[in-house]
Formats: structure tokens, C-alpha cells, sequence
């Protein structure tokens, strides 16, 4: 394998989990809700993965399983903050840390084990294109699923009823209640939708990208889940973009030291960071939109109206 | 998460009825990481299984796995001490500061403190030279590889794992002066998918021998064997989850220095210095060496292994040129401990950078 090969194969697998998260993630805070659990969401979804497809032997029961029990995680967020009116950053994080835990616990019998990898589906035709072909067609096929997923919630958040009901919900819940609208109803769904795909995302990094677990193997990701959709600025197209390019330069980075370039690992090690942030900084220059682009009641408690 | 072992439970159960004079001295164990079948946290865990061996109803053990450093170690190892632990080992290097301060209330009670650079009157300290073990592996690296390229996964830029590379690139050039020898540091100890990445970067240049340098997990075990090269990795035999890939594990045993320690502990003459076992004492070994090499092969490492624990070589034995030529170790010289331990310097010929 060369080293562009590597490059493109290693960004998309570096970056799906991170996009299927944030997109995720997105779909929460649009509905006006900031869920910081994303961490704990993962891991415990990483953990319950991986038992699956330790005992099946499938990786897309084990995939639909870390969704479920980071959705289920969600839904503890999402009653303590949408009906016991509880903060909802404090929360996040409360319930993150609980599903750290519960991802130790439930995982403490798999430590450092391995699983089989998951069966690639390469694209007929498009695999077999020089450089390109193997390096961005020869994946298994969830990796070709979530960008499709991002292009569907695109079109949703622009132009369906269903992604300007859960936008019109975020802006202002009490003009969507006043029009019909349940606030409460579409932010419990947007949580556990946005928890499914956490989930799905943190399932991936111990199934398909890694296979093995150990306590701790998130190691921030879901962090960055969080600071790709901020810095974002809550667009679709713009996450998609973060995504990869944060999965582009995380590679690119033990690429150039692999090649025995000398420069400092130290720095090479932020660039991912530093390159992502000043990427969509650049394209988010203008004050006036990055204010209409965030959810207007993002964080805040709604205690319904009369 | 914390599970707490309790071996010798019964001998506690004893000294509750008051049977005095048999009372156990509580020995306590605090691990950075939960005990899996290959890890660091497994390494210390088979010396605290020696101890309890060893001196059987004079000692009872208790172990706390899967404390991070920071305000929950200090928590848990003051609670030890407060239930009567009169001997600690403290298994990562983060829990120093907790564990000297604890040292200095309890002058009573016995610490061991994993890679410290810090000792005091009832605290010493342990490190392995792994350096050693990676040398022997190096030789069997340079002799295996058929692309020439063997690829480095380092955490961290610190004086014990740049010693480490040193001693691979040094074996390697000893039997194939031709090999290239690349290193990725991560700059993290403990994130298994970057390490995979790391490695995967590495396989992508051409490397057909992995070096997987204090990855706690089979992380870069896993993907060689996926990949079709070979790994050499840290701390346990993980032969079993890289059977084709793995070309041998350098393995940490503490259950000699443990057992010594603690006897010292028991008959009151514990001191607190800075343990260095290495080839010789049996603290480092390397397991599972690969059957694909000769039987000649094999008996030129062994022959090397010998005269490394007998002192008739040395690792960094001199001449050694640093990555600008300059001469660091005269010939006839070697480096001596000191200066091994706080290494700051790549050997002339590997390539890339060191983090300053």
C-alpha cells in the first residue's frame, strides 16, 4: 500500500466514527438540547459492541447494539433534563461519566481482548481505480452509509417538515408549542435519535476500526464529536467537512513520522486540531451568520407554556 | 471497574477472632489499569500472586485495579494504609507525589513505587531495563526483515522508551547495517485506535517488523496480524492474539524484586533505594520468540543474551554516535545507569525528531 492509499483509507476510517457521532449530535443540539455525554454515550456503545460480536460473531447486530445502549444512556439524559428540568451541561456530564463507568463495568471480562474484522464490500468498478479505488472503496459498508445519512439530513434540516420542525423547536420552543407543536415530544426524539448514532459511532471503534476493547479506548473522541459540531456552526455540509479533515490530519500526522521526516511529534500531534479549527474558522468568519446558524434556545430549560 | 481481590481471606478472618499471634501484614497493590489477560496491570498482578505464594499465611494481599492518577489515588492508597496495609506497591508512575507524601506520615510502612525518580527512607522505586530485552528482540528483527524497514510505535518521548528505541535501532544495524528504522510517537500512553493508525502508517512505508513500545493493549499485535507483518511488543507474552505476527514479547516479571522486598518489609530491613532489574535478575525476559527463526539464528541471540547478564556486553556500548555524529560513549566505554535513565538523544542513523 502507498502512502496516498493509506492516507485516504486511514482518514475515512479514522473519520466515520467521529461523522456518524456528530451528525448525531447535531440532530440534539438543532433541537435546542446540548447533550455533553457523547463520551460516555461512546464508550458504553464501544463496550456493548464489542460483547456482541464477541458472542455472535455479527457486526451489524453488534453495531445496532451500541446504538441501542447509548440511546438508552441518552434517554436517562433526556428525562433529567427535558421533564425533571434538570441543567442540561451538568447533566451531560454527569451522565457521560455514568456511562464510562458502566462501560468499564460491562467491559472488564473483554479487557484487551480481539475480535474478527468486519467482512469489506468493495465498490464494483470504483475499487479498482489506481490509489484511489483501495484507499476510498474497499471498506465495509457502513463506511459508504454514513456519508449518505449526512446528504439525507442535508436535504432534511433545508427543506422537510420534519428537520424545520425540530430547527423551528431549537430556535424558539414556545413559538413551535404555539403553532402545535410538541417540544418536549420532538427533543425526547431528536436525543435518542442523536444517542442511536453516538452509539453507532463509538460501536465502530471497537468493531470495525479497532477491534478490541479496553476501558478507555474513546480516549476524548467524544469531545471532538462535541468541538466538530460547534465549530461547525451547526451546518451539515460543515461537520462533514470537520469530520474528515480532523481524520485527514490525525493520519497525516503518523504518516509523515512513518516516513521518517524529521519534525517535532509534539506539534505534528496538534495539527489536527489546530488545522480543523482554523479550516471552518475560516469559513465561519462572518459574526452575523455564525449567530443565525445556533440554535437560539441551545442549553435552555423549557418548562412548557400555557 | 474496582474490583478488590482478597487473597489470604480467611488468614483475616483469623486476627478478627483474635488469634494474635499469626496476625498477616496486609500487603496493598494499586494498578493504573484493570487486570486483563496481557497488560502492564497483569505483570504487577502475577508478582502480587508470587507474594501471596511466597510468604502464604504471613501476608494477606489486596489489590485495587483501574485507579487514574490523581485524587482517587490518593484516596485509595491512604485508605490502605489507614486499614492496616504495612506494604505498598504503587504501580504507576503518576501516584509519586500521593505516595511520597503518604510515605512521610507512615514511616511504618513499606512502598514500592513503579518508574519513580523520587525515593525516601521507606519508599524505593522499580524500573526495568527493557531496553535490554528489546536489544535481544532488535537482533531478531534485523535478521527477519525482508523489506529492510522495521517501523517503531513509541508513546512517549521519555528517557525509559527513547532508550528503548535506541537499543532496537542499535540490534537491528548490529546484524543488518543496510535496514531503515522509523518511529511514530504518539505522545499518548494508552489510545488504542492511534496506535493501530500509528501502525498502520508504518506498514504503509514498508515495515514488515512492528516495535510496540509500552502499548498496554494488543493494539499493534492486532493489526500485524492483519496485516501480515511481524510485532514485537511490551509487558506480557501476547503471542496468543498475534500467533502468526508475533516474533516475541518482551516480558516484565516484578514477582523477584516483589518477594525480596517484602521479605526485607517482614524482617524490618526495607530500604528505600532504586531497583533496576534487568536480563540478569530475570525482571526482564523475552518469551515467544517465533518459531520461524533458525536454530542458529536463535543461538546468536542467546549467545548475546549471555553475555548481556553476564556483563560481558553492554547495550550502549561505545563507540555510539548521537543523531548529529557526535561521539556520546568512547569505545571502550559504555553509558553508565545515569545516563541511560535520563537519555534525551536518538543513535546516529534513525531518522525523524525528538520532541524537546
Amino acid at each position: 500500500m502507498d502512502s496516498l492509499t493509506f492516507l485516504l483509507s486511514g482518514t475515512i476510517l479514522a473519520a466515520t466514527p467521529l461523522l456518524i457521532a456528530a451528525l448525531g449530535e447535531l440532530i440534539v443540539e438543532k433541537s435546542g438540547v446540548l447533550n455533553l455525554s457523547v463520551e460516555g454515550m461512546m464508550a458504553l456503545a464501544a463496550a456493548t459492541g464489542f460483547i456482541v460480536v464477541s458472542a455472535t460473531g455479527s457486526h451489524w447486530l453488534a453495531l445496532f447494539a451500541g446504538g441501542i445502549a447509548a440511546m438508552l444512556l441518552s434517554a436517562v439524559f433526556a428525562v433529567v433534563v427535558l421533564f425533571a428540568l434538570g441543567n442540561q451541561v451538568a447533566s451531560g456530564i454527569a451522565v457521560g461519566i455514568l456511562g464510562l463507568g458502566l462501560a468499564g463495568l460491562i467491559g472488564t471480562p473483554y479487557e484487551g481482548m480481539t475480535v474478527a474484522p468486519m467482512a469489506r464490500a468493495p465498490v464494483p468498478l470504483l475499487s479498482d481505480i489506481p490509489v484511489l479505488g483501495p484507499g476510498l472503496f474497499n471498506h465495509p459498508l457502513i463506511v459508504y452509509l454514513v456519508p449518505l445519512v449526512a446528504v439525507l439530513l442535508w436535504w432534511m434540516f433545508r427543506t422537510a417538515k420534519l428537520g424545520l420542525v425540530i430547527r423551528a423547536v431549537g430556535e424558539s420552543p414556545e413559538s413551535a408549542h404555539a403553532v402545535g407543536y410538541n417540544v418536549l415530544a420532538v427533543r425526547f426524539a431528536a436525543v435518542l435519535v442523536g444517542g442511536f448514532m453516538a452509539g453507532v459511532g463509538g460501536a465502530f471503534i471497537s468493531v470495525v476500526s479497532s477491534t478490541l476493547w479496553s476501558d478507555g479506548m474513546i480516549a476524548g473522541r467524544g469531545w471532538i464529536v462535541i468541538a466538530l459540531v460547534v465549530f461547525a456552526m451547526w451546518r451539515v455540509e460543515r461537520v462533514v467537512l470537520g469530520a474528515y479533515l480532523f481524520g485527514m490530519f490525525a493520519i497525516a500526522e503518523l504518516l509523515v513520522q512513518s516516513m521518517g521526516i524529521s519534525a517535532p511529534s509534539q506539534l505534528l500531534t496538534s495539527v489536527p486540531y489546530i488545522a480543523t479549527i482554523v479550516a471552518i474558522a475560516l469559513l465561519s468568519r462572518d459574526g452575523r451568520r455564525i449567530r443565525l446558524n445556533a440554535p437560539v434556545s441551545l442549553g435552555r430549560v423549557y418548562a412548557g407554556t400555557h | 471497574m474496582r474490583t478488590i481481590l482478597l487473597s489470604g481471606i480467611l488468614a483475616a478472618a483469623t486476627t478478627l477472632t483474635g488469634a494474635a499471634a499469626a496476625e498477616p501484614t496486609t500487603i496493598g497493590f494499586i494498578y493504573p489499569a484493570p487486570v486483563a489477560d496481557v497488560g502492564w496491570a497483569k505483570q504487577l498482578d502475577l508478582g502480587r500472586e508470587a507474594v501471596a505464594e511466597a510468604f502464604g499465611d504471613r501476608v494477606r494481599t489486596v489489590a485495587v485495579e483501574n485507579i487514574p492518577v490523581g485524587p482517587d489515588a490518593g484516596r485509595v492508597m491512604n485508605q490502605l494504609v489507614t486499614d492496616g496495609a504495612k506494604v505498598m506497591v504503587l504501580g504507576s508512575f503518576g501516584y509519586m507525589n500521593d505516595g511520597l507524601r503518604l510515605a512521610r506520615q507512615h514511616p511504618d510502612v513499606a512502598f514500592m513505587h513503579a518508574s519513580g525518580f523520587k525515593q525516601a527512607d521507606n519508599l524505593g522505586t522499580f524500573t526495568a531495563r527493557n531496553y535490554e530485552g528489546f536489544y535481544l528482540a532488535g537482533l531478531a528483527a534485523g535478521m527477519v526483515t525482508e523489506s529492510d524497514t522495521i517501523g517503531i510505535v513509541a508513546a512517549f518521548a521519555v528517557p525509559e522508551v527513547i532508550a528503548e528505541v535506541n537499543a532496537v535501532a542499535l540490534a537491528v544495524r548490529q546484524v543488518n547495517p543496510e535496514a531503515t528504522i522509523r518511529t511514530v510517537w504518539l505522545n499518548t500512553w494508552f489510545d488504542p485506535p492511534k496506535e493501530q493508525e500509528a501502525a498502520r502508517a508504518l506498514v504503509s512505508q514498508g515495515a514488515d517488523v512492528l516495535f510496540s513500545l509500552h502499548q498496554d493493549t494488543p493494539s499493534v499485535v492486532n493489526v500485524a496480524q492483519a496485516e501480515g507483518v511481524r510485532v514485537v511488543n511490551t509487558g506480557s507474552d501476547m503471542s496468543s492474539h498475534g500467533p502468526d505476527a508475533v516474533l516475541a514479547s518482551v516480558v516484565s516479571d516484578w514477582s523477584g524484586y516483589f518477594v525480596r522486598s517484602v521479605g526485607a518489609a517482614l524482617d524490618g530491613s526495607f530500604e528505600g533505594v532504586d531497583e533496576r532489574g534487568g536480563l540478569a535478575d530475570g525482571t526482564v525476559s523475552v518469551a515467544a520468540w517465533s518459531d520461524d527463526l533458525t536454530d542458529e539464528q536463535l543461538a546468536q541471540i542467546r549467545q548475546v543474551e549471555a553475555d548481556l547478564k553476564s556483563g560481558a556486553a553492554h547495550v550502549f556500548a561505545g563507540p555510539l554516535r548521537d543523531q548529529s555524529g557526535e561521539v556520546r560513549v568512547e569505545e571502550g566505554a559504555s553509558l553508565p545507569d545515569p545516563e541511560i535513565f535520563s537519555m534525551n538523544w536518538l543513535v546516529e542513523g534513525l531518522s525523524g525528531s525528538l520532541p524537546n
